[in-house]
């Protein structure tokens, strides 16, 4: 059962201020419930996919310069901050 | 001039100089300014840049120097392929203002061979819906009816293409995205197998699941295409060292003497009539050429839609945990808030759907439910890999509709998620087990609406896979666009 704390709390977890949570209660619900047709999969297995990836395909671990079309585009002010809110 | 041409036809008049690249880059663009308000198929049109392009590449193939394989083709690419100095908005108002610095590997290599990016193609945002209804920017509409959807999320690509306003676009396909825009616009789409083309510069929605695919008229353009993007990339770790292939060499090979499994799961109930008896007539045609068609049951595809959902979802929520509206996004003053509140208040600013996956992407993670939905959910993924290594020591390919249903009108399933996720029933299965499958025209519903059929082939059999949807399209003959 979905109910607006259940749904506030996700909206915290993937820090959205959700101003009308009451129109996800219903969705959301609704789509787990689909979802829980998973617990029907009878499984002969617990593999789950994996892909490996060799590690000589890495680059080599040399310094490259950025140019400043690298940060043009940036929202920054006029010192070319980046400009946060504060942390605490 | 024709604007209707294949690519590939265009790339052989423009090389014997029958037509001027300047001449159909400038019809194309008219052709944009005129139907566009009708289908809104573009974010961004490039319009400047084009006609430059254009003029350049006609200086080239006058003087004789080298010019790039693509002569000049007019291209669209969805809008969350990195493209540097035009925007990528992925359609979502997070972005509405980002200009990549680099080129997408997929960009860069159509840029290099002389293609011109003519604008940048609507889709749902950050690629997350089946219709296209949910950008920021306002729906796509459906060129054959534009009271209709385009399918999606690459509904833009699918749009673009079939209303002539481009020869060929690049989308992306991460549980039918390419393939479900190319069965109701009645162009080609495909999706490879994960790995074969370069990832880098896709703005991430899903990443063990998404490819991008190429978009076009015909099967010979797509082939065409995939020679110039697939293949290894060094900024993405996760493509395949395949070699050279040449997906254009032996396309018409045809099937005769090759298996075809039809997937039962895929035309049994909540098939529309159509959809099924114009699968049933490309059975028949397959048959016709050659193939021997046998019946498949792949019956973890009845749980895809939901082990689907679960995974693209779960990446989907941290994928998108890095939009905080800082370094990028739209103008909104940092003053006066703390950092928590301030980044919750701006991404208030992603759409209904994206929300939605996030929220369930973090519910699907979350301690105490993660054993219960994503962990199943990968476990049917790899019951369906399994399934498909079986089914592929019998057959050559499979067969199914690409959608189950036909094109609805727009605003009909919006708000109604889970019916728009049952419509991915037949498409997911290939992104979660990486196979290549493709889209093919076939034909159209009594009311005028495309029908696709899917064909898929086992991990990097493109070649083989283009050729029997090559076989399949040279079996039907079509109507021309109205718009």
């Amino acid at each position: 059962m979905v109910d607006r704390k259940e749904i506030e709390h996700l909206g915290d977890l993937v820090k959205v201020d959700l101003s009308e949570p009451e129109k996800y209660i219903k969705q959301v619900e609704q789509i787990l419930n689909y979802f829980d047709n998973l617990d029907k999969v009878e499984f002969h297995s617990d593999d789950t996919l994996r892909t490996q990836v060799t590690s000589d395909g890495l680059r080599d671990d040399v310094h490259k310069p950025y140019g400043d079309s690298l940060i043009e585009h940036l929202k920054k002010d006029q010192n070319n901050f980046i400009r946060a809110p504060k942390m605490v | 001039m024709n604007l209707g041409i294949s690519a590939v036809e265009f790339v052989s008049q423009a090389k014997d100089g029958t037509i001027s690249v300047e001449e159909f880059v400038a019809k194309t663009l008219d052709r944009i300014k005129k139907v566009d308000e009708k289908i809104h198929a573009f974010i961004t049109v490039d319009t400047q840049n084009a006609l430059d392009k254009a003029k350049e590449i006609d200086k080239k193939i006058k003087s004789k120097d080298k010019v790039g394989s693509c002569f000049g083709m007019p291209v669209s690419i969805k809008d969350n392929i990195c493209t540097a100095g035009i925007k990528t908005t992925c359609a979502s108002k997070m972005l509405e203002n980002f200009v990549a610095p680099y080129d997408a590997t997929v960009t860069s290599r159509l840029k290099s061979e002389d293609a011109i990016i003519i604008g940048k193609v609507n889709l749902d945002e950050f690629a997350m819906g089946s219709t296209t209804e949910f950008s920021y920017f306002g729906p796509t509409r459906n060129p054959w009816n534009p009271e209709y959807v385009p399918g999606g999320s690459s509904g833009g690509s699918g749009a673009s293409v079939a209303a002539l306003e481009c020869l060929a676009s690049l989308g992306s396909d991460t549980g039918g995205s390419v393939r479900s825009p190319a069965s109701f616009c009645s162009v080609v789409g495909l999706k490879p197998t994960y790995g074969l083309i370069s990832r880098y510069g896709l703005v991430s929605y899903a990443n063990s699941i998404e490819q991008v695919g190429p978009i076009a008229k015909t099967v010979e353009d797509v082939a065409f295409l995939l020679n110039i993007v697939s293949g290894h990339d060094p900024h993405d770790n996760t493509t395949a060292n395949t070699g050279h292939v040449d997906y254009v060499k032996d396309l018409k090979s045809g099937i005769s003497g090759k298996k075809i499994g039809i997937i039962s799961q895929m035309i049994g109930d909540g098939i529309d009539k159509e959809v099924a008896s114009a699968t049933n007539a490309a059975i028949s045609q397959l048959q016709n050429l050659g193939a021997e068609c046998i019946p498949i049951s792949l019956d973890a595809v009845e749980h895809s839609v939901a082990a689907y959902y679960t995974i693209a979802a779960a990446e989907a929520s941290s994928n998108l945990a890095r939009y905080d509206n800082l370094r990028y996004g739209f103008d909104f003053s940092t003053e006066g808030y703390e950092f928590k509140a301030f980044v919750s208040k701006a991404r208030s600013n992603f759409g209904p759907e994206v929300t939605r996956r996030m929220l369930l992407g973090a519910f699907v993670l979350s301690a105490g439910y993660y054993g219960k939905y994503y962990l199943k959910a990968q476990k049917v993924r790899t019951m369906i890999k399994a399934q498909l290594d079986e089914a592929f020591k019998k057959v050559d390919y499979l067969v199914s509709p690409t959608m189950p249903i036909l094109p609805f009108k727009v605003g009909e399933k919006v708000d109604d998620p889970l019916k728009l996720y049952l419509t991915d029933i037949n498409t997911v299965t290939a992104n979660l087990s990486g196979i290549p499958a493709i889209s093919v025209p076939f034909s159209m519903s009594s009311s005028g609406l495309p029908i696709g059929i899917q064909l898929f082939a086992n991990s990097f059999k493109e070649k083989e896979l283009l050729q029997a949807a090559h076989a399949l399209q040279e079996t039907t003959t079509l109507p021309e666009i109205t718009l």
